[in-house]
């Protein structure tokens, strides 16, 4: 229950650390755009060198942020494999035919059997059942193996690679940043750092700091409401509600039974803190002064040069080539 | 002096069930007064009332000479703290830190004078220790100690306590107390809310509510052997006091073991 808390702070020493969260937060917008912007090898290999740089220069354990991109590894494999199939565009690089044969099949069925026994042995799941949907392909393209039945071609064009590749680094790049991000700042500096960030919206009638101060509250009973749950969940379970198992309509169930406790104890304690609140003499929209100040050094200003002239080479790169 | 005067006061949720009905009550300046009654009597409403989290249905509420209505209650505000029962529902700050600076902060106090308020009042509490932990990790009694050091850090003329000590055990409630008596001999207005016979020990004054009227007003002395005003509103005597009733039924009329179990019974 405790693991849903997104972008977990881990205390650290590292520079990064150290770093104001309003540069860090510049930064990263800065560092995001000049992802975006690029495209070319070069350009794009240096930015990875930058960010293994900022790894192991921040001293950040590499398999935080590698199980940051988990939950993405299966959007930037079907998204590249999406570009294999449909980009048509510049040179061919791969025609293959693939050749459908009942013994072919029986190999790739060999091969799917055998991944599916072997699965769970393996450390790095996604990327065995990747390299064995290449193997199943592979199989069928170049093994013949009796008479076919049918045959298919599988073309793959330069433009498919190039650019299923950069989009699966800017994505990577994109979470490896916001990773080292959260990683590195707690959520309370981080909203600190983003109601200063966003303070100039203000203009607009943006209540920044009212945002910020709603943050800070969600993040405040994050750990209390999750408590409660458990509370609820082991109350409920020992009336009979089985959480564990159960078909669809079982689980909407223990949903609900979850809910509706849940929603009538918020409601209740957000009324109660909304009049502690106010009883100390809390007033929407008056000025307050702050107990946490922000500190601007010279390595912040030393980050945002470079973020900046990071930003500044990929456009001039994309400009002049 | 005067410092809270409430005139004919009323209130009520629903139209139809008076939760408070023609409530008078005066306190003075320094004065400690102990509110009690049954559950459901009025008590937290009519703190409520006091720093305008609720409007009164009838009557004025007055707190140093200024009427509450809708402009002045800002200003009242800075002027009473309220420590409220459940010590979960008041804690703002993500850290024991923040949330004695949330009071502060609103009012305006500058940053250097802040952090040494908030070191002064966490030790006041006994919770300097704990200024960086985050109220998940804290117990009932300690989150409760947490809200009275961000009240006490605001340093308003009135305190209300309303049941705050009831998550408190035996010697975190002592603490509490002693603490409450230091500060209304430096002259804070003590308003305490309790169930707990006892702790009306230490006040100048008992107010007791029943169904939203006030019973009896007077001295600590007085209503503690009031047995007829403790029976009709639930509340049980303290135990000296009660031997002393059983002895007086017996016609045991010695004024030796009198002032005897007087004493026993005020020293608590
Ligand atoms: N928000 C509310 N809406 C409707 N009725 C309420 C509300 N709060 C309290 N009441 C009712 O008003 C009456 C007085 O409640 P109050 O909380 O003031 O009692 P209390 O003396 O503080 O009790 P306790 O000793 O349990 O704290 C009760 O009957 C209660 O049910
Ligand atoms: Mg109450």
């Amino acid at each position: 229950m405790k693991n849903i808390v997104i972008g977990r702070f881990v205390p650290g020493k590292g520079f990064l650390y150290r770093m104001d969260p309003r540069t860090k937060i510049i930064s990263l917008v800065l560092l995001m755009a000049s992802a975006f912007v690029i495209r070319n090898f070069t350009a794009m290999f240096m930015a990875i060198g930058f960010m293994a740089l900022l790894l192991v220069a921040g001293r950040i354990n590499i398999f935080r942020v590698l199980s940051g991109l988990r939950p993405l590894m299966y959007l930037l494999a079907f998204t590249f494999i999406f570009q294999l199939l449909f980009n048509t565009q510049g040179d061919l690089v791969v025609a293959w035919t693939l050749h459908y044969s009942p013994l072919n099949i029986l190999m790739v069925t060999a091969l799917v059997m055998l991944w599916f026994f072997t699965k769970r042995h393996v450390k790095f799941k996604f990327f065995f059942f990747l390299a064995t949907l290449v193997g199943a392909v592979a199989l069928v393209a170049n093994l013949r193996l009796g008479p076919a039945f049918a045959t298919g071609t599988l073309d793959i064009y330069e433009s498919a690679l190039t650019t299923g590749f950069f989009i699966v680094m800017r994505l990577m790049i994109i979470v490896t940043l916001s990773t080292v991000l959260t990683l590195t700042t707690k959520p309370t500096d981080l909203n600190l750092g983003l109601e200063s960030v966003m303070s100039p919206l203000k203009v607009f009638r943006i209540r920044t700091e009212e945002m910020a101060m709603i943050i800070s509250i969600s993040l405040r009973y994050i750990p209390t409401l999750l408590d409660e749950a458990n509370k609820i969940m082991l109350a409920q379970a020992s009336r009979g509600v089985d959480f564990s198992e159960g078909k669809f309509k079982a689980k909407i169930m223990q949903i609900v039974s979850l809910l509706v406790p849940m929603f009538i104890i918020s409601f209740k304690r957000s009324d109660e803190l909304a009049n502690a609140m106010e009883a100390r003499s809390f007033v929407p929209g008056q000025p307050r002064t702050r107990l946490h100040q922000l500190t601007w050094g010279l390595a912040d200003t030393a980050a945002l040069v470079v973020s900046l002239l990071a930003l500044t080479a990929v456009i001039t790169t994309r400009v002049v080539m | 002096m005067r410092i809270i005067e409430i005139d004919n006061v009323s209130f009520h949720y629903k139209a139809g069930t008076p939760v408070l009905e023609n409530v008078n009550l005066n306190v003075d300046k320094g004065e400690w007064i102990t509110i009690l009654g049954h559950n459901g009597s009025g008590k937290s409403t009519l703190s409520k009332l006091l720093v305008g989290l609720l409007r009164a249905k009838q009557g004025t509420i007055r707190v140093a000479n200024v009427e509450l209505s809708e402009t002045t209650v800002y200003d009242i505000r800075k002027k009473i703290g309220i420590v409220f029962q459940n010590p979960d529902n008041q804690f703002v700050g993500v850290t024991v830190r923040d949330d004695i600076a949330f009071g502060l902060e609103n009012l305006q106090v500058p940053r250097g004078e802040m952090i040494e308020r908030i070191e002064q009042y966490a030790q006041k509490v006994d919770m300097a220790d704990f200024l960086n932990k985050e109220p998940h990790n804290l117990s009932g009694g300690q989150k409760q100690r947490v809200a009275i050091a961000g009240i006490l850090a605001m340093e308003t003329d009135i305190i209300i306590f309303d049941e705050a000590t009831s998550m408190l055990d035996p010697k975190g409630r002592n603490t509490i107390l002693s603490m409450m008596k230091q500060l209304n001999d430096e002259g804070v207005t003590v308003i305490n809310i309790t169930h707990d016979m006892k702790e009306s020990l230490y006040g100048d004054r008992i107010v007791v509510l029943k169904e939203g009227r006030i019973l009896k007003d007077d001295t600590t002395k007085v209503v503690l052997a009031d047995h007829k005003t403790l029976e009709k509103s639930s509340l049980e005597m303290l135990l000296p006091l009660r031997v002393l009733r059983a002895l007086e039924a017996k016609k045991v009329d010695n004024e030796k073991v009198r002032s005897y179990l007087w004493q026993l019974s005020l020293t608590g």
